[in-house]
């Protein structure tokens, strides 16, 4: 287009007509052909950036690395919970008070919220009395894996509920009930859970 | 060489593409001075919103990071995001219906873009580079001319301060005045993200004022190109009355001339930089500057003032405007009933919600020597400034279903949310396969009163039965 029109005058109109309807031939704004042009480029170079030089982290791995990285973390801290640190965290009141928290949060549901189980659904906690284990670790695991009764899963894998601080917590508040070296081992049948409210 | 407007092509775009800028007159009249008003108003709200209070909230509060929306005392949660339904629509409505009626008066009197341009930064312009003639001067003279970068740099730095400013109000409706306070007197680097939202939108205010200014309107806005399309001819907008005005020209002997003597006032004064004598243009927001302009030379003529006036086009051809049409009727009719609606749903608005869901990693159901077992997660909300206790119970006229754990409920703090897990019981003997209940959540006190359905999964009763 020309680029001398006089100012004033009538801008040229384009020869061509459609329907009757002619057009001006007028300029867009550069501003205006600056963000179309600039978005082109843009869209360009993040291709090139996300897809070809590979600049730019990939969402995928960005994620993959971060999950990793908590699972190690998880790890880690699994590792260091032995059975003296447990027994340790559950004579700490802050740490009981926070796994009671959990508890009453979600546990009580099955196991009742004085912890004297409920028939069918959950076992008694507050004895010590115990199907599944009678160490510390062996009830960190049980809460985070949950149990397998009969090849069938029971109990909840609170693992990826609640994550390895709550459930060391959980297990430390059950844990603050019991007397080392007194929880004892009993038959599935012998389980004495009651149906209290 | 200043352009002349001609309704074909923007002024303010030249041929070439190239942004062209206005020196507008500044016309002090009464309704600039009206207008001017307003605008201090709606600034002077505008700031004081976030710091008034209201039941110890303020009074407009978007609590965006928790979720809580404060309007005028009362809390919404995300659960009650629907009602934006109404804000939206009846926003819509209104942009119909005044456009309707009153033109783009929204654009001249009220909008952000010419309150904030108008009256605090063209301001700010004839502070620091005097009126439309040595502003115009400035902006041909080099960089190298005396004076010229001491007087941009000293307006850019006002509008800086300015930008800063209206940015940081802006962020007040979201984070509140006491959250926004630390984040002033503390390091940059101590909250990295309000820092960066707040320098980008300096930025962009900064850009808009100082650079983009009438673009906005004549392209961006989606509002103004809306309201060119909605008017019609019963419209009030602002218009040149031709019967009186043309011819335009000189009075001279033997020429018979209108009362329009071309002093091109109108067109000195106008923000988007066209000619009002060509008629309704796109570009008009109806800032009212040319009936000023207009009216201040007819008074120095001794002619009727009103050449250039709020008029609606029927007027301006010599009809009458009519405000009772079919249209505007309906739009009185829709209004009612969109106040109804909204404000039944506005009182419905309890001050808690109630949701269910299953807890994942469970199984759907389990048995027990007695009864079947259902588990459930409540999500219960407290949206009101005091704590309550709550109940939840069990509505089930077909089968009996007991809650556990409900005796004594549940107290929940203010302004909080509990996930609570629901044991639901119901007999063997009463099972009878699966169906549908309802759980009703209560507050102690009775103010509150909310059901969700729910539906109790368990196993084909017939394999119980042994
Ligand atoms: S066109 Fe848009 S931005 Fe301009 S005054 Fe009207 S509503 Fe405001
Ligand atoms: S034509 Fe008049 S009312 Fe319209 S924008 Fe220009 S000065 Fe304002």
């Amino acid at each position: 287009m020309t680029k001398d029109q006089t100012r004033g005058s009538k801008p040229v109109i384009m020869p061509h007509s459609y329907d009757g309807i002619q057009e001006y031939d007028q300029s867009l704004p550069n501003w205006w052909l600056f963000t179309l042009f600039g978005s082109i480029v843009f869209a360009f170079l993040y291709w090139l950036a996300n897809f070809v030089t590979g600049t730019l982290p990939d969402d995928r791995v960005a994620i993959n690395t971060e999950i990793d990285a908590l699972e190690a973390r998880q790890l880690a801290a699994i590792k260091d919970l032995d059975e003296p640190t447990l027994w340790k965290m559950s004579r700490n009141s802050k740490t009981v008070a926070e796994g009671q928290a959990v508890y009453n949060s979600l546990c009580f549901t099955c196991h009742g919220p004085t912890l004297a189980g409920i028939k069918g659904l959950g076992f008694r906690l507050n004895d010590d009395l115990w199907v599944h284990g009678n160490t510390p670790t062996a009830i960190f695991n049980n809460v985070s894996e949950g149990i397998t009764f009969e090849g069938k899963p029971t109990g909840m894998a609170a693992q990826k509920v609640l994550g390895t601080g709550r459930i060391a917590a959980v297990t430390a508040f059950l844990l603050s009930k019991q007397k080392e070296g007194a929880m004892k081992v009993i038959p599935r049948k012998d389980e004495p859970s009651q149906l209290t409210p | 060489m200043k352009p002349t407007p001609i309704r074909e092509s923007v002024t303010t775009i030249g041929h070439d593409g190239t942004r062209r800028f206005l020196q507008p007159a500044l016309i002090f009249g009464s309704w600039w001075r009206a207008r001017r008003a307003v605008a201090w108003l709606l600034i002077a709200f505008f700031a004081a919103l976030p710091w008034i209070e209201i039941d110890g909230f303020p009074a407009v509060f978007l609590d965006v990071e928790h979720r809580h929306f404060h309007l005028l005392g009362t809390m919404m949660g995300l659960g009650d995001i629907w009602l934006l339904f109404f804000v939206i629509t009846g926003w819509g409505f209104l942009i119909y219906a005044t456009t309707a009626l009153l033109g783009r008066i929204w654009c001249g009197w009220a909008c952000p873009q010419t309150v904030y341009l108008e009256h605090v930064f063209r301001v700010v312009d004839r502070l620091f580079e005097g009126d439309h003639v040595s502003r115009a001067k400035l902006d041909d003279q080099p960089w190298s001319a005396p004076n010229k970068m001491l007087r941009r740099g000293a307006r850019a730095f006002a509008y800086l301060v300015l930008c800063w400013a209206v940015a940081h109000i802006f962020l007040a409706y979201f984070i509140s005045i006491p959250g926004l306070y630390p984040m002033i007197t503390d390091a940059p680097l101590a909250h990295p993200a309000a820092f960066v939202a707040m320098a980008i939108a300096t930025g962009l205010l900064f850009f808009n004022f100082w650079w983009f200014r009438e673009q906005l309107c004549l392209i961006v806005c989606p509002y103004g190109r809306l309201q060119s399309a909605l008017i019609d001819d019963d419209s009030v907008i602002v218009g040149y009355d031709e019967k009186r005005g043309e011819p335009h020209g000189k009075a001279a002997p033997g020429i018979p001339t209108g009362d329009c003597v071309d002093c091109r006032r109108c067109v000195q004064v106008c923000p988007t930089g066209i000619d009002i004598r060509h008629g309704l243009q796109m570009e008009c927001i109806a800032c009212t500057a040319c009936v000023d302009a207009c009216d201040d030379v007819m008074t120095k003529l001794k002619r009727p003032t009103g050449l250039v006036r709020y008029a609606s086009l029927r007027e301006l051809n010599g009809g009458k405007t009519r405000f009772l049409r079919p249209r505007t009727v309906l739009y009185a009719a829709l209004l009612v009933i969109g106040l109804i609606v909204a404000s039944i749903a506005v009182l419905r608005v309890q001050p808690a919600a109630f949701k269910l869901s299953r807890p994942p990693q469970t199984e759907l159901y389990a048995l027990s020597e007695a009864s079947v077992a259902n588990v459930f997660r409540a999500k219960i909300q407290n949206k009101d400034e005091i704590p309550r206790r709550f109940f939840i119970s069990a509505e089930s006229p077909a089968t009996k279903v007991t809650v556990l754990n409900q005796s004594v409920g549940m107290v929940i703090a203010p302004l909080t949310e509990i996930t609570l897990p629901l044991t639901l019981l119901v007999d063997r003997q009463d099972y009878r396969g699966e169906f549908n209940f309802m759980l009703r959540l209560r507050s102690e006190d009775g103010e509150i009163s909310l059901l969700q359905k729910a539906h109790f999964i368990g196993p084909d009763p017939r394999t119980l039965k042994q």
